[in-house]
């Protein structure tokens, strides 16, 4: 996946695929499914994260399976926020954390 | 002659030489032109600017004038002037649905003028006729009741508070709930909260622009306002010596993080200018403005001169743009906010043909 300006940094919509998947279509033209149960492993917020150290402290036996986001707000111009089905919401995924995801998620580096 | 009757797609093309400076489309692309009306060759339409402020609004009259009367045979061009500000689309949550534009003004450092800056950018953009707000948000020292010489207190309205006229804009201040014997000594949710009310619970009404005098720095109120509400972009106001500089640059770097666009830097304290030989004397140096400008490649707005009276109007509450309108600082206000209001306008522009965010989930 090629990001090469800020400007293509932007989503251009964020919809559902099915029950659980995030789809972002990306300026670029890219499209990147983001399975739910990866977005909620991979929340930023600092009770997911050590905020001093950076280790992740949420472990894969602590989410549910079924795990999904539930809605999806707005974080200014920068990011989102996701409400997922256990409740926690705390974290904000801005468009540099889902486009790094997304080049994991694709295997593009 | 009166077999070639001027038509409609005739004047709009003649029409299309005519170029927004700042926005770099033709006024007709724009969509400027509004109810074009042709009779016997005597031609009217309305130009509906992108804001009340535009600082080149009597050229594009004249130019678009010139340019419908090169016509053959147009005997009377009448052309009126409007303006409708253009929104900055939100993204979806927004919680204060009639505010076009948040326009944040921050500073890295203290004591650089920005609350005399941001309340006489306000008194500017009102007296061109358009509707503006202010919002002081520097709950450590909120000095805007005073520059505006406020005494009311807000009355609650049907849904919320209202906010306090002064001098044509809408107001709203820390130091309203705080006594001038208090001090602020909150934690970050309490600033956060406050800030959401501001924003939430208070009723603006339709407003053009909401100006946001911010504390000094890059704390707790910044960021939820930041994270709150899309914001149109971010002003810097910073004095000229590289002490302030420096610092208004760590108040760049918190907004870029923040993805919210810098509009551009103003100057304030840029000189002294003798009454009498007119000589300037830059007493805390020059060009700090401009290398702000180079490096993170934003417009300097405005340079706005060092006076008694600027202090003077401030603490009386009746700010210099009004009280002693046509001088060397209030013209360097005045000229600042259209540059604003036009910076405004191109962004905007450009984020209408950029598109939106969509979120459907």
């Amino acid at each position: 996946m090629e990001f090469s300006t800020p400007q293509e940094l932007k989503p251009i919509s964020i919809n559902r695929v099915n029950e659980y998947d995030v789809k972002i279509n990306w300026k670029n033209g890219m499209e990147v499914i983001y399975p739910a149960r990866r977005l909620r492993m991979e929340c930023p917020c600092a009770v997911c994260v050590d905020e001093l150290t950076g280790v992740r402290r949420l472990q894969e036996n602590m989410v549910a399976e079924d795990v999904h986001p539930a809605g999806i707000d707005p974080v200014g111009h920068y990011a989102i926020q996701i409400h997922f089905s256990d409740g926690h919401n705390t974290g904000i995924y801005t468009w540099e954390k889902l486009v790094d995801l997304g080049k994991k998620l694709t295997g593009n580096t | 002659m009166n077999d070639s009757q001027i038509n409609q797609e005739q004047i709009l093309d003649a029409l299309r030489v005519v170029i927004d400076p700042d926005l770099h489309r033709d006024i007709v692309a724009l969509g400027f032109v509004k109810e074009l009306k042709v009779r016997n060759n005597r031609v009217s339409f309305h130009l509906e600017l992108t804001t009340p402020a535009c600082p080149v609004k009597d050229e594009l009259r004249e130019q678009a004038e010139d340019a419908v009367r090169k016509l053959p045979g147009i005997e009377a061009v009448e052309v009126t002037l409007s303006a409708q500000v253009r929104s900055h689309g939100p993204t979806g949550q927004n919680i204060i649905p009639g505010i076009k534009n948040v326009i944040p003004v921050g500073s890295g450092k203290g004591g650089v003028g920005k609350s005399t800056v941001s309340a006489n950018l306000a008194v500017a953009l009102a007296e061109t006729g358009a509707s503006v707000g202010l919002m002081d948000a520097d709950v450590y020292g909120p000095s805007i009741p005073t520059i505006l010489g406020i005494n009311d207190q807000p009355r609650s309205g049907g849904k919320g508070m209202l906010p306090v006229e002064a001098h044509g804009v809408k107001v709203i201040s820390a130091g309203f709930f705080v006594k001038p014997d208090q001090a602020v000594v909150w934690r970050g949710p309490m600033l956060a909260k406050m800030i959401e009310q501001f924003l939430g619970q208070v009723e603006w009404g339709e407003l053009d622009y909401l100006v946001v005098d911010l504390p000094p720095g890059t704390g707790d109120v910044q960021l939820t306002l930041c994270q709150r509400i899309p914001l149109t972009g971010a002003l810097i106001v910073t004095t000229p010596q590289p002490v302030a500089v420096n610092i208004a640059e760590k108040a760049i770097i918190m907004f870029n993080q923040l993805k919210c666009p810098l509009l551009g830097v103003v100057e304030n304290m840029s000189y002294w200018e003798s009454r009498t030989t007119g000589e300037r004397e830059f007493i805390f140096g020059s060009g700090g403005a401009d290398r702000i400008a180079e490096k993170w490649e934003v417009p300097v707005l405005g340079k706005i001169p060092l006076a008694t009276t600027v202090r003077e109007s401030s603490d009386s509450g009746t700010p210099i743009v009004l009280d002693e309108a046509g001088s060397p600082a209030a013209v360097a206000f005045v000229d600042t906010a259209k540059s604003l209001a036009a910076q405004i306008s191109i962004r905007n522009i450009r984020a209408e043909s950029e598109g939106l965010v969509s979120i459907n989930f």
